[in-house]
């Protein structure tokens, strides 16, 4: 197996400092929700920005960064483009720090204009938040195209895109890797333009006073967030696709179905987020009902095929299991499980229901906590085990457990609330939903379970590492 | 080169100051808002023809815009009074749907002072527009309840006021446009909401560039509008930079000689 690089060790230390932190940002959040914690109520909201904004921005860059490490067995990114983008990342990660803890911003991570301009924060806390998403912006647009631009070195989009698959051919072979990472880095580089827009039109207000159509803006900012949650799904799988099947003993490869599949994906995830505006009355009909079907049609090419792909390349090999291939099939599981709450919400009539009650945080913590978060840890893990002894079954199990009990408790306390109509984003309950505090409570305490799990998880790689050094020298 | 500097400053500076003087469009809007939904109270009004009647009475027969005067204004009552008049001239239903009711607030007014108005409009033989005088204390009221002040300057005589169209159905505002001039466009969304027709979509004042829908007050219909675009476009040139980066790609000697890896060439350990 190639050595682990620098760079990718260097994110996986940013995740193993990032996520504990974030993590317990959650844990505050569901512990002042219970009705704890009442001399830090006021930092709720600047906490909430912050934990949104870190989940999403750490687990786009630490898939990304995955992709990018796997995709060296085939092309060749830039190194230098590749530590731009820890930097950049980082520079914008201590901005946002500043904005939020220094000018207590909290417009949440969507920072639906003109909130951020709006809010009782001072206006250099908005505008520290506005060059930050620009650093991040930025930065993780020239990553992307300098990912694609490998690809291109190396393939024809209709190569990379396996459309020759489409028609009956099978060379030159392509691997899943390939394929995946070309449709998301296209869908990338379209989310990070919306961005590249809001965040011009947010400037365009503060510095030049010109009112943006808020209709729009929301538009654009959904498209935005909506694709890079949705990308960052995939490219944990594209990275299942590469490292599972050197556990299970078989190549895990391109055919008609999966080059057929990840092409619709790439048209239909531009089309999806409308389920996010169905509230907004003005949005034609007729686009109502695209991102209904839109969200529909996008589950069964990406997630069935890949789930089926993946249970279909275990069953009946010599599979060697370990914490990896473990943690690979549970985020699986974990995607899947979280795809079919999301389904249930972009269901027009049932999202008339749901809408904006914990229904929405729990389907997105289940596909982010328990399905792209594992695989990606799972990844992280792979590529750190180099020479060393596999881990013990106890603590394979211990570290499993741990995070499933502690993930699916914590996300079932948000299904049950969310059944129940408790409103998402308040930090305390008023009377009419008083017994949201019951499951927040209990959420917290799962959660706790969970970053025990994570913690022995690290704890885990870091012995791994360690022998794997020690093996090496 | 300098000239194009100089209008890049002093754009960024107007914005500056637009941005610190708190004086935005939008908040326009949420004063107009803020009287939605409020019930008029009802009042005795004296008729330029030298009626007395309730306007609890006016707004039973049909809804009312109604909007607030006085005859010796020498600043925006004639002009707001002469654009509603072409304006409702021209949206339709005036008569059918609504009537105007142009409310002298000046207790010196008298309903000869409202025949008089009515002729500078020539306006002395509509049906659908009144003129009308109340009690102080009543006009008092109805100005309280829609939020409507003005001021008397002793040394000219001039009262100093805002204008203000209010769209009225049984007593209820049902919409209000604070400002002059009344854009056209707008009045025309406030008899489409007059007439009980849902509006779903507005511009704000002072939004008008880059929107997704624009709603057409002539045929009450909602169409993209030239922001869909910006909706359309990353997508667009997403795909677009794809097609270029994939169609002229800068490869190197040793890669561009290698054959593609098979993935079954692949370390399977």
């Amino acid at each position: 197996m190639r050595q682990v690089s620098a760079i990718t060790l260097a994110w996986i230390a940013v995740v193993a400092l990032l996520f504990p932190i974030l993590i317990a940002l959650g844990i505050y959040m569901r512990t002042v929700q219970s009705g704890h914690l009442a001399e830090l109520q006021s930092w709720f909201y600047p906490m909430m920005t912050l934990h949104g904004l870190g989940m999403v921005g750490l687990w786009f860059t630490a898939p990304l960064a995955c992709v990018s490490d796997a995709l060296q067995r085939h092309v060749k990114p830039s190194a230098t483009v590749s530590w731009l983008a820890l930097g950049g990342t980082v520079a914008g990660v201590l901005l946002l720090l500043i904005c939020v803890f220094l000018g207590r911003f909290a417009a949440g991570w969507y920072f639906l204009y003109p909130l951020p301009l709006m809010g009782g924060w001072p206006k250099w806390s908005a505008v520290l938040f506005l060059v930050a998403l620009t650093i991040l912006g930025a930065t993780w647009l020239v990553w992307s195209l300098d990912l694609l631009r490998a690809i291109a070195q190396r393939y024809s989009l209709s190569q990379a895109l396996a459309w020759h698959y489409l028609v009956g051919r099978n060379e030159p072979e392509v691997p899943p890797l390939v394929l995946i990472a070309t449709v998301s880095l296209i869908v990338c580089v379209a989310g990070l333009i919306a961005a590249v827009v809001v965040v011009a039109l947010f400037y365009a207000d503060v510095f030049g006073g010109i009112k943006s159509d808020t209709l729009l803006m929301k538009n654009l900012t959904f498209f935005f967030g909506h694709v890079l949650v949705n990308l960052s799904m995939y490219l944990g799988a594209a990275v299942t696709y590469e490292a599972l099947p050197e556990y299970a003993g078989r190549p895990w490869k391109t055919n008609r179905i999966v080059a057929l599949s990840w092409n619709a994906v790439l048209i239909i995830v531009l089309l999806a987020y409308f389920h996010h505006l169905y509230m907004d009355f003005v949005q034609p009909e007729a686009v109502q009902y695209i991102g209904q079907i839109a969200s529909y049609v996008s589950s069964i090419p990406a997630a069935v095929v890949t789930i089926f792909g993946a249970l279909m390349l275990v069953y009946r090999s010599p599979m060697r299991w370990g914490l990896a291939p473990a943690l690979f099939l549970a985020g699986l599981a974990g995607w899947a499980i979280g795809g079919v709450g999301a389904v249930i919400d972009s269901t027009i009539t049932v999202n008339a229901v749901l809408h904006n009650t914990l229904w929405v945080p729990a389907h997105f913590h289940t596909y982010f906590l328990m399905g792209l978060v594992l695989l990606t840890l799972a990844y992280f893990y792979h590529r750190t085990q180099t020479g060393a002894q596999p881990e013990t079954r106890a603590s394979r199990w211990m570290i499993m457990a741990l995070m499933f009990v502690g993930g699916y408790g914590f996300l079932l306390m948000f299904y049950l609330a969310g059944a129940l109509s408790v409103p998402r984003r308040y930090a305390l309950y008023p009377p009419e939903v008083a017994y949201g505090a019951s499951y927040a409570a209990a959420a917290a305490a799962f959660a706790a379970v969970f970053l025990l799990g994570f913690l022995l998880y690290l704890r885990q790689l870091w012995k791994r590492r360690a022998d794997a050094a020690t093996a090496q020298t | 080169m300098r000239a194009a500097h100089a209008v890049i400053v002093a754009w960024l500076l107007s914005g500056i100051a637009c941005v610190c003087s708190g004086a935005t469009p939008a908040s326009i809007s949420r004063d107009e808002a803020r009287v939605a939904e409020r019930m008029l109270p009802d009042a005795e009004l004296r008729l330029a023809d030298g009626r007395l009647m309730r306007l609890s009475a006016l707004w039973r027969e049909r809804p009312l815009l109604l909007t607030l005067f006085y005859r010796h204004c020498a600043g925006t009552c004639m002009p707001s009074l002469l654009l509603i008049r072409d304006a409702a001239a021209g949206s339709g239903g005036l008569g059918r749907d609504f009537r105007v009711l142009a409310l002298s607030f000046a207790d010196s007014d008298t309903a000869e002072d409202m025949r008089a108005q009515a002729a500078s409009l020539g306006l002395q033989n509509d049906p659908n527009w009144l003129f009308a005088v109340g009690r102080t204390e009543d006009v008092q009221r109805i100005a309280d309840a829609l939020g409507f002040w003005f001021r008397r300057d002793l040394a000219t005589g001039q009262y100093d006021h805002p204008t203000m169209l209010v769209a009225v159905d049984q007593g209820r505002v049902v919409r209000a446009l604070l400002g002059y001039p009344i854009a056209a466009e707008r009045f025309r969304e406030l008899v489409w909401e007059l007439r009980g027709s849902f509006v779903p979509y507005y511009r704000l004042p002072g939004q008008s560039w880059l929107r997704c829908f624009e709603f057409n007050g002539r045929t009450g219909t909602v169409r993209p509008d030239w922001g869909m675009l910006l909706v359309l476009a990353p997508g667009m040139i997403a795909i677009l930079v794809a097609i270029g980066l994939f169609a002229y790609p800068q490869r190197p000697a040793a890669h561009a000689a290698s054959p593609p890896v098979r993935a079954s060439e692949t370390a399977v350990r």
